[in-house]
């Protein structure tokens, strides 16, 4: 029994709470309501419709003047019926006034009413209206924001008022803002409960709320407050593919400018990035393509060391060069002959022929009728000319390559047909020319850039570069016999073939020196079979 | 000649038929949208708003009878479907009768156009109820009828407003709940 009543107590006090609360709900409503009709309602008394049967109908005085409830009587008249009465109730209101409250139950649509306020018999407000145009709706309930999946969009949707008959009626304005922002849209939608916000940037937050009124055709009334409003978030941007788009043309038209930047300085461009090996031949007009030794020049050096080294002669008993003369060297010129030729066994059937030349290193004699022959012509066929004259034996020449036009033969005259000098331990710098060739000996050791060559395999170098094409042509050998070097000039190096004579069967007396050209001054003197520097 | 004559016979004959063929009226699609219902309110209101303006020649001869307006939804709600057609229909009626009987009493011509276009609008909300599937009622028996849903108007502002609360109260609320629309 005591269980009972405690539980019979318990749910008394719960539906009491349920209802205070919704009490409190509901005066809160309606504070809002009056607030708002206050603003927007400027007639008296203001008169509110919520649902299909009901009015609500305040105004207010100044506290001052107010008289209690009872004062003021409420009579309400619908066309063509008799009038009533509503009975007034006052509540305090802010900044010092006093409302005062009629609500209808039970009403008629469609009809006009007209309402009048007494205070102690003395009328106060009048006025005729139309309930079903004085609607002030609740706001829409369950405002939720959800993603369409689209980019920049979302879905806003809600319960509409519940209200029979006027859910077509029923039109929307829904606002949106950028959270933080103070400047939003407004949308309007018409008898729906759902609208898709379009235009959104993406992965921003955004705030939505809702109010509702009638359409003003068959029903009217005033804009309802607005919603709490909703916070979402869109999706996050993709790349807009007209960003894309744009971004790709304009990275092809810079690049295609850049390309025509590069390609109109081009030149300019290789210049910087590839520069051209410096040549001096613009400072030297004519020095690399002729080669002349004068052999004035030549002598007066050669005699100019004499002098400068008269007193060692005693030391170098084989450096005897008293009987010898000076060689004069003279150059053929620039020789522009036909197409090179494959490289030939020349050399090595020189070296062959060299080969029983000895150890020692003697001075290289030359012909001296030679120099007759040689005189400036005219460039590209002067070698060629001249060597026809001069040259009449087979040349063992014939399957040799053929010389390319910057190549030079170097031929050496000699003023007295020399026999053979044991040249012992001659230094280095005293002989212009030294022997060179020994057979079986490879001179692989050293290299130059300019003007050397080796035994073997520079052989094959000189033979392929500065080549004789003489299948028809002969070195007819005048006199004792006439030697000579190729050089090739490749405008940066130069390269010497060993000397040979054209007289094979003369070697066997004399031995042709031969000698490595270097631009440098060995430091220490070499072993006599060595090829030996020479420096100009 | 013969030949002749019996051959326009046999076309007379053809023509005459097809004149007087017994057609059954084609059923109407059924119009939902109650914009349609917006565009007569809206005519009715220009009416009578044109009818306050209206100074001289704009009276009634005598009162007409026209249905009530006023609907108390809870009464309403109580009534079923055809009760509410019969409401809407007889009351159309009146409404009908009693703006004809303005017609040829006007003299102003603005508010003749105006009254014209009510007059169509009737007709027109018949169609609409006939494509509903709402039945027409018959005119009660000797034309004028009485009743608690009918009041006398005396002045045509009064009527031309009872014309627009009926239309935007009991006929709006007939068609907004038509079962065939939903």
């Amino acid at each position: 029994m005591t269980n009972n009543n405690l539980n019979k107590l318990l749910v008394f006090c719960v539906l009491f709470c349920a209802q205070k609360t919704s009490i409190v709900h509901g005066a809160q409503a309606l504070e809002t309501k009056v607030a708002l009709l206050l603003h927007a309602e400027p007639e008296n008394p203001k008169c509110f419709a919520e649902g299909m049967s009901d009015l609500t109908c305040f105004w207010e005085e100044d506290e001052e003047r107010a008289g209690s409830a009872d004062q003021y009587s409420f009579i309400y008249t619908y066309q063509n019926e008799n009038s009533s009465e509503c009975s007034v109730t006052a509540l305090p209101a802010a900044g010092g006034k006093r409302l005062y409250f009629c609500r209808l139950s039970q009403t008629q649509l469609f009809v006009p009413l007209d309402i009048r306020v007494f205070r102690d018999e003395l009328l106060i407000h009048n006025r005729s209206l139309f309930i079903e145009l004085v609607f002030l709706l609740d706001p829409p309930a369950n405002l939720t924001l959800t993603s369409t999946g689209t980019q920049g969009q979302l879905k806003a949707s809600w319960l509409p008022p519940s209200l029979k008959y006027m859910g077509d009626s029923m039109m929307y304005e829904v606002s949106y803002t950028m959270a933080g922002s103070h400047i939003g849209k407004v949308e309007e939608v018409q008898a729906s409960s759902e609208l898709i916000l379009r235009g959104l940037q993406s992965g921003t937050k955004y705030k939505v709320r809702i109010r509702v009124k009638l359409d003003g055709i068959s029903y009217s009334g005033y804009w309802s407050t607005w919603t709490d409003p909703v916070l979402m978030e869109t999706m996050p941007g993709d790349l807009d593919p007209l960003i894309v788009s744009l971004s790709l043309i304009i990275s092809l038209v810079l690049t295609l400018l850049s390309l025509l930047v590069l390609m109109s300085h081009r030149r300019f461009l290789l210049k910087k990035i590839w520069p051209i090996i410096p040549t001096p031949e613009s400072k030297f007009q004519g020095l690399f393509k002729v080669y002349v030794f004068a052999s004035l020049e030549y002598e007066t050096r050669y005699e100019e060391w004499l002098g400068h080294s008269t007193g060692g002669l005693w030391l170098r008993p084989a450096y005897f060069y008293s009987e010898e003369f000076p060689a004069p060297l003279e150059v053929l010129s620039e020789v522009s002959l036909g197409p090179a030729l494959p490289s030939s066994a020349l050399p090595p059937k020189a070296s062959e022929a060299l080969g029983e030349e000895d150890e020692d290193e003697k001075l290289k004699r030359v012909d001296s009728a030679l120099m007759e022959g040689w005189r400036e012509t005219p460039q590209e066929h002067w070698p060629m000319d001249q060597l026809r004259a001069i040259h009449q034996h087979p040349a063992p020449w014939t399957q040799s390559s053929l010389l390319e036009s910057h190549d030079a033969y170097v031929t050496l005259n000699a003023q007295n047909h020399s026999g053979e000098e044991p040249l012992d331990d001659i230094l280095e710098e005293t002989l212009p020319l030294q022997v060179l060739f020994a057979s079986g000996r490879t001179s692989s050791e050293s290299r130059s850039d300019l003007g050397s060559f080796q035994q073997s395999s520079g052989l094959g170098r000189l033979s392929s570069q500065s080549s004789f094409e003489y299948p028809n042509h002969t070195w007819p050998p005048k006199g004792p016999g006439y030697t000579y070097m190729a050089v090739a000039d490749s405008g940066v190096s130069m390269d010497y073939s060993p000397m040979s004579s054209s007289k094979i069967d003369d070697i066997g007396k004399g031995v042709i020196y031969t000698n490595e050209y270097k631009n440098e001054i060995p430091a220490h003197r070499r072993p006599i079979g060595t090829p030996i520097h020479f420096a100009f | 000649m013969f030949h002749n004559s019996s051959r326009g016979l046999f076309t007379l004959l053809l023509m005459l038929l097809e004149w007087t063929r017994p057609g059954l009226p084609s059923p109407l699609r059924p119009i939902c949208d109650l914009r349609v219902l917006k565009h007569f309110i809206e005519e009715a209101r220009d009416a009578q708003a044109a009818m306050l303006t209206c100074k001289e020649g704009c009276g009634l001869p005598e009162p007409v009878t026209v249905p009530q307006t006023k609907v108390d939804f809870s009464i309403w709600e109580r009534k079923n479907a055809l009760e509410q057609a019969q409401e809407v229909q007889s009351g159309l009626w009146l409404l009908n009768q009693a703006i004809g009987s303005l017609r040829a009493s006007v003299t102003n011509t603005a508010l003749q156009s105006h009254i014209d276009n009510s007059l169509i609008n009737i007709f027109r909300i018949g169609k609409v109820l006939r494509s509903l599937n709402i039945q027409e009622c018959n005119p009660p028996a000797g034309g004028v009828s009485g009743g608690e849903e009918t009041w006398r108007v005396s002045s045509a502002s009064e009527l031309l407003q009872v014309h627009v609360n009926f239309l935007r109260g009991k006929l709006q609320l007939l068609l907004s709940n038509a079962p065939i629309c939903h």
